[in-house]
């Protein structure tokens, strides 16, 4: 009896696709033991599979990037051209002697306009969807910087429950912390010593950290430093 | 206090549609060919998604839900749109990109081409099924077809495809190792 036989196209299909019950997977793999003919259909039919697959694994994206629901990626471009507004208008006061008002979404930047962008992102809140937005806008803003063709350095600090954005084990996006560190040279995550020194005291528990998190002696401490070196600080 | 608690609920709502944007811009990109287009439909679904979220009970079924609301978003589009030309008809805008430098993204500009040369719902069913990895049951659901059809147009959307890629094959056979690599 042909493969064509035993064996319609459809069924084939489905056998690719993991459709069929145990025992129909059974019989295919009897006959595929046996017949080069069906080997080289099924290896076919998973080819286009495949194929199809690896097409649309990276689809072109439109120039702008994609569109949004949530005001998040607003405010994160409406924050990174609040920071630009910051940087001319601070220089503006340089150069012209007369004040620039400031716009209210971040507390100071005094760089210089040719040196990178600072901003600290203050992380204190520990639930995931928090995290996760705190994520979204760090992100928006490093793309932002990323297009714009300018330098930024970017400081996510932190401490309190907002620390289990960065513990091994615990963080719900381990993963796209790496991604992100990876992906953004200018970014750096930051962990508080002594929110860490509070959770293995109270919690009896071995902080370990992600790979690539930077300990510092005190997240208020690195808020306060910071801002008297003119980063630009924001609390997400 | 219940305004807070709406609001609160929006959020949680448009965070989680959210998390489906990618994969569905995917399957609208391979469906139309047309980023922009792409992005619209999807923006589209999704707001739609977010009017009617109270409506849906059972969560599991949210994946599908949404496609089905693309799949409405695509058809409405292209019924606005009658006049314009077929999107079968479309040459893909990218072909001629620097992309087209690596082989492996020659194929993949090929194997695009070819999809959009499938009849719609042929199209439709495998970008379903081998992007997306949804069941047949669910594409049926989706697309609210018998799922017989959804097994026969897939078969022959198969070997229309294996057919308008045998002038690439040699191609395809140097890209195989690479294809088997990522899978």
């Amino acid at each position: 009896m042909s493969t064509e036989q035993k064996f319609s196209d459809e069924f084939l299909n489905a056998f690719v696709d993991d459709q069929l019950s145990l025992e129909e997977r059974q019989q295919v793999y009897g006959c595929l033991a046996k017949d080069d003919a069906l080997n080289r259909q099924v290896c076919e039919l998973r080819k286009m599979h495949s194929l199809v697959k690896l097409a649309y694994e990276q689809p072109p994206l439109p120039p702008q990037g994609l569109k949004s629901l949530s005001a998040g990626r607003k405010l994160g471009l409406g924050l990174a051209a609040g920071l630009a507004l910051i940087v001319g208008g601070v220089a503006g006061w340089f150069l012209h002697q007369s004040p620039a008002p400031p716009p209210v979404t971040v507390a100071q930047a005094t760089s210089e306009a040719r040196d990178p962008t600072k901003v600290l992102f203050h992380v204190s809140d520990g639930h995931p969807e928090h995290l996760r937005n705190a994520l979204d806008e760090v992100e928006g803003l490093m793309q932002h910087y990323r297009k714009a063709h300018e330098k930024a350095q970017v400081e996510v600090v932190a401490n309190g429950d907002g620390l289990s954005l960065l513990l091994a084990g615990i963080s719900p996006y381990a993963e796209r912390v790496r991604q992100m560190q990876k992906e953004y040279p200018g970014l750096k995550f930051v962990a508080c010593q002594n929110t860490i020194d509070r959770i293995q005291h109270e919690v009896g528990l071995t902080v370990k950290l992600l790979p690539g998190v930077e300990v510092i002696d005190s997240g208020v401490a690195q808020i306060m430093r910071r801002q008297q070196e003119g980063w630009a600080y924001i609390q997400v | 206090m219940d305004v807070f608690n709406f609001l609160g609920r929006t959020r949680e709502a448009k965070a989680r549609l959210e998390q489906h944007r990618l994969r569905l811009y995917r399957i609208a990109y391979a469906w139309t060919h047309n980023a922009a287009l792409a992005d619209d439909l999807v923006q589209e679904t999704l707001t739609k998604a977010l009017q009617k979220s109270g409506q849906l009970r059972d969560p599991n079924a949210g994946e599908a839900w949404l496609y089905s609301i693309l799949s409405n978003c695509y058809h409405d589009h292209f019924r606005r749109h009658r006049v314009t030309e077929e999107i079968d008809n479309h040459i893909l805008t990218d072909e001629s990109t620097p992309e087209k430098e690596s082989s492996e993204q020659e194929i993949v500009l090929k194997v695009r081409a070819a999809i959009a040369k499938l009849s719609e719902g042929q199209r439709q069913v495998i970008t379903l099924v081998d992007i997306q990895g949804l069941s047949y049951m669910e594409v049926a659901q989706i697309l609210n077809v018998p799922i017989g059809t959804v097994m026969s147009r897939l078969c022959r959307a198969r070997y229309a495809l294996k057919d308008l890629l045998e002038e690439i094959a040699p191609k395809l056979a140097a890209a195989e190792s690479k294809i088997r690599r990522i899978k």
